[in-house]
């Protein structure tokens, strides 16, 4: 009992050398920390309903075979959801190549005035279309800051770029979303 | 809706997006098969490496057969050749070049035979100067 209440307590760092060390329930107790931050970046990227759960399995497989290259420059999650943009832009090249256009579901929420829903999901719709026309760094950058909350500086330290290029990207997708979403 | 200004509706917004996909996903099962596949494919890589390396071996056979076989087939051709002009030739009077030399008229004729100067007929020429005429057909 008292085991799994250390793990849960741990952060995400000893968590990885657990894991590094052979930990199974390491690896699964980061998996249930992330995995749902990681779906709502990759949905918000692009990816389809019905492929999150799979390319969040292929995130996680990916970030631990190569944990070793993270030497904690940013924060694990960042470092996964930038995982996570690599393995969604793999995604989408094999579906390029098998004609398959993904439709995305526009999301839905199903409590609430209908028509206040209505609304929210059509100006959802119209960001989730928008973001798509951004190019990847913008979108990953706007994602990382609007919707994961995150810093210029740990965007920055996670995508190799400086905290002043991230603000830019930063305000050039917001700049195009407005005109979209309006 | 209440009224905001763009920048705060748009943050809005992207907080909401995908939030629908990451409420679907079963954590627990997720974590389960992350878990299941982590340790199956060390194995399966295992497998890989070994199959890779048999096919490289394997290939490895069959180029070095195959180039073993045509040089050997080179060295054959190379050693009819010799066999033909060293000794056939050697073992030819002057008679017997003159017959052969004769289904050659045509050949002859062309400018790349090098036939001795002053020499307009075969006939005149004696078994030294015929083997000459011989050897440059050979190129």
């Amino acid at each position: 009992m008292a085991q799994p209440h250390m793990v849960s307590a741990s952060p995400d760092a000893a968590l990885i050398l657990a894991w590094q060390a052979g930990d199974e329930q390491a690896a699964a107790e980061l998996v249930g920390r992330h995995a749902r931050p990681l779906a709502r970046f990759l949905a918000g990227a692009g990816a389809p309903e019905a492929d999150v759960d799979d390319l969040v399995q292929e995130t996680f497989i990916r970030a631990f075979r190569s944990v070793d290259r993270f030497r904690g420059q940013c924060q694990f999650r960042t470092w996964l959801l930038t995982i996570g943009g690599n393995v969604l832009k793999d995604f989408g090249r094999r579906a390029a190549r098998r004609k398959v256009v993904p439709l995305d579901e526009a999301v839905r929420d199903v409590t609430g005035d209908p028509h206040e829903h209505a609304e929210a999901s059509e100006a959802e719709a119209l960001l989730a279309m928008g973001l798509k026309q951004l190019p990847r760094l913008q979108r990953e950058v706007f994602l990382l800051r609007a919707q994961q909350g995150l810093e210029y500086g740990e965007i920055a330290a996670a995508l190799a770029t400086t905290p002043g290029a991230a603000r830019v990207h930063y305000h050039h997708a917001v700049k195009r979303l407005k005109e979209i979403v309006k | 809706m209440k009224a905001m200004n763009g920048d705060e509706r748009l943050e809005n917004l992207a907080k909401r997006l995908g939030s629908a996909a990451a409420a679907r996903l079963d954590v627990e099962a997720t974590a389960q098969k992350v878990v299941a596949r982590l340790r199956e494919q060390p194995a399966r890589r295992i497998a890989w490496v070994q199959q890779t390396w048999l096919r490289i071996a394997a290939a490895l056979v069959v180029v070095l057969s195959g180039a073993a076989l045509v040089r050997q087939t080179l060295v054959t051709r190379n050693t009819h050749a010799a066999h033909f002009v060293a000794d056939d030739l050697r073992d030819l009077s002057a008679d017997e070049l003159r017959d052969v030399l004769a289904t050659f008229d045509q050949i002859i004729n062309s400018d790349s035979v090098a036939v001795p100067e002053g020499s307009t007929d075969l006939h005149e020429l004696d078994a030294q100067q015929l083997r000459a005429v011989l050897r440059s057909l050979e190129g």
